[in-house]
């Protein structure tokens, strides 16, 4: 190991470390002993990460409140970073909250988190088309049987008993914190991208069930066979045709594709 | 004055500033006198969305450079070829005027530390950082600056003053330097070297860019905090870099605390105004 290598290593363990420890490595002066100038970087490296983190978790930090500080503290010492951006540290913060004590107590917070995890990582997901009205249009009747819907690749279903998109919507519009619901059944959510802007909302069970058939890329006719086990067979058509123009409308598709008739 | 910008190669931009999210619309609609924009490469080294579309308007009004707080060049860990790789594509994609990073390391055994943390100024930190801008400048596929950092701790080992190392590892690795002014400033206080005898130990020909910046009195340092107006030392010692380095982009950089831009812009003006009798007096 070279002395530059070891030096750093040092250096490493030394901001890491839960106290200041004494380096030989390091001189002080008259104006600040070597401790004080190493505790720079030590204190600097954590308001960092915890500055960075409340940045990505808006609806955690509300949903968190008061006990804020201490999460981000406790995941900050549990995991030093290892991504060149910031912003990457907090990629594990909802596994964190899942099992680290006391936050697995309150499951609220990672579900919190996997939402807060999701609209920033939808944000600035690859470019993508999104299937248009005339798309649609111009299938021909005789191939909606094979007719294959692609959702947007960056579309992620998250499922939770907790009201978590109402701490988001709050903290992106600066509102009062509001109560923390618990539902008996659980619910899902959407977060996707409609262009530049990340959408997301609840989805009924069957909605949710058809579209994971359509991201399994089942055919069209086995989507509404899907919906005809919620609504029978009559009904499966017009909640499709509904369905169908409200992901059409947000951008949700990608793209469809059919065999050449 | 010196003259000599034989090393430079690279165009002059004038007065510019760092591109923050606050002042997008801003500065889209009424740029005033913004010359040049330098940008944060990490922030756009993404696959997607609205940064990138926001960054094609603006590449389409101003010359652009790319400040990266990543490249860790001073790192014993082996360099990160996933972010040259994704930090060349995007510098192909926005063709910057250059590209700079800085004098530091972030990070070792995979541990980053979101710092710029200095290095000791030794024999073995210079070999060692020379063959990585090489390597960084083959990857690239142009020569990259890189910048002084604030410091507030000194390495025992360290043999040569911070200058010495700066201008050594430009001159063999052949890369060109991005002084802060604002940086030496807080590093001269911190350490009680002479900020002028920074100055004079820099070879002018190597001055690409300057950063001008605020930083924050702490109980016995200086801290680089970036969040804070220019005071009037840091003021006084860019007259002194103009006077020995001659056209140098020069640009305002703010980190935190933005302020709105009208405040910035009246920053940019008093560069202005400190710099060009000096060199209209030296042409």
């Amino acid at each position: 190991m070279s002395s530059l290598q070891a030096l750093q290593q040092e250096m490493l363990q030394a901001v890491l470390a839960d106290a200041t420890p004494r380096l030989r490595e390091l001189r002080g002066d008259e104006r600040a002993n070597a401790a004080t100038r190493l505790d720079i970087y030590r204190h600097g490296y954590r308001i960092r990460l915890r500055d960075a983190l409340a940045v990505e978790y808006p609806g955690l930090s509300l949903m968190a409140g008061k006990r804020l500080p201490a999460l981000l503290e406790n995941y900050v010492e549990a995991h030093p970073s290892g991504h060149y951006n910031i912003r990457w540290h907090g990629a594990g913060l909802a596994a964190f909250l899942d099992y680290g004590r006391p936050w697995r107590e309150k499951p609220e917070l990672a579900d919190m988190a996997r939402l807060d995890w999701a609209i920033s990582t939808v944000f600035d997901a690859p470019d993508e088309p999104a299937l248009a009205v005339s798309d649609m249009a111009a299938v021909p009747p005789s191939a909606w049987g094979e007719l294959v819907l692609e959702p947007q690749p960056h579309l992620q279903i998250l499922s939770t008993p907790y009201n978590v998109e109402a701490f988001r919507r709050a903290a992106d519009q600066e509102l009062m914190r509001p109560r923390l619901r618990h539902y008996s059944k659980m619910r899902h959510l959407l977060i996707w991208r409609q262009e530049l802007t990340v959408r997301y909302r609840s989805v009924d069970s069957d909605e949710l069930a058809v579209l994971t058939d359509a991201i399994a890329g089942k055919p069209f006719a086995a989507l509404c066979e899907c919906l005809a086990q919620y609504h029978g067979e009559d009904e499966a058509m017009s909640r499709m045709a509904t369905l169908l123009h409200g992901w059409v409308d947000s951008g949700l598709l990608r793209s469809c594709n059919y065999p050449e008739v | 004055m010196n003259k000599d910008n034989s090393t430079r190669q690279l165009p002059y931009l004038g007065f510019g500033l760092g591109l923050r999210v606050e002042h997008y619309e801003t500065l889209l609609e009424n740029p005033g006198p913004v010359e040049w924009l330098e940008v944060i490469s990490e922030n756009y080294m993404i696959p997607g969305g609205r940064p990138l579309v926001w960054l094609e308007k603006f590449r389409e009004r101003f010359p652009l450079v790319m400040h990266g707080v990543s490249m860790s060049i001073g790192s014993t860990d082996p360099l990160d070829q996933g972010y040259l790789k994704r930090l060349a594509a995007l510098a192909k994609r926005i063709e910057p005027k250059w590209v700079s990073d800085h004098l530091c390391w972030t990070g070792v055994q995979g541990v980053n530390l979101h710092d710029l943390m200095p290095l000791p100024y030794t024999e073995e930190a210079l070999t060692h950082v020379v063959d990585r801008v090489r390597r960084v400048q083959d990857a690239l596929g142009r020569r990259i600056l890189l910048e002084n950092v604030s410091s507030y701790i000194t390495y025992v080992d360290s043999q040569l003053s911070e200058w010495d190392f700066l201008a050594a590892i430009a001159e063999r690795a052949d890369c060109l330097i991005l002084l802060d002014i604002n940086n030496i400033y807080v590093s001269a206080h911190n350490h009680g070297f002479s900020p002028l005898a920074y100055l004079d130990g820099i070879p002018a020909s190597r001055v690409q860019q300057f950063h001008l910046a605020g930083h924050e009195h702490g109980e016995q340092l200086i801290i680089d905090t970036h969040d804070a107006p220019i005071v009037s030392p840091v003021w006084d010692l860019y007259v002194e870099a103009v006077r020995r380095y001659g056209h140098v982009s020069t640009m305002i950089e703010r980190d935190d605390h933005i302020p709105p831009l009208e405040e910035l812009l009246v920053e940019l003006d008093q560069a202005r105004r400190l710099a060009l009798p000096l060199l209209q007096a030296a042409a």
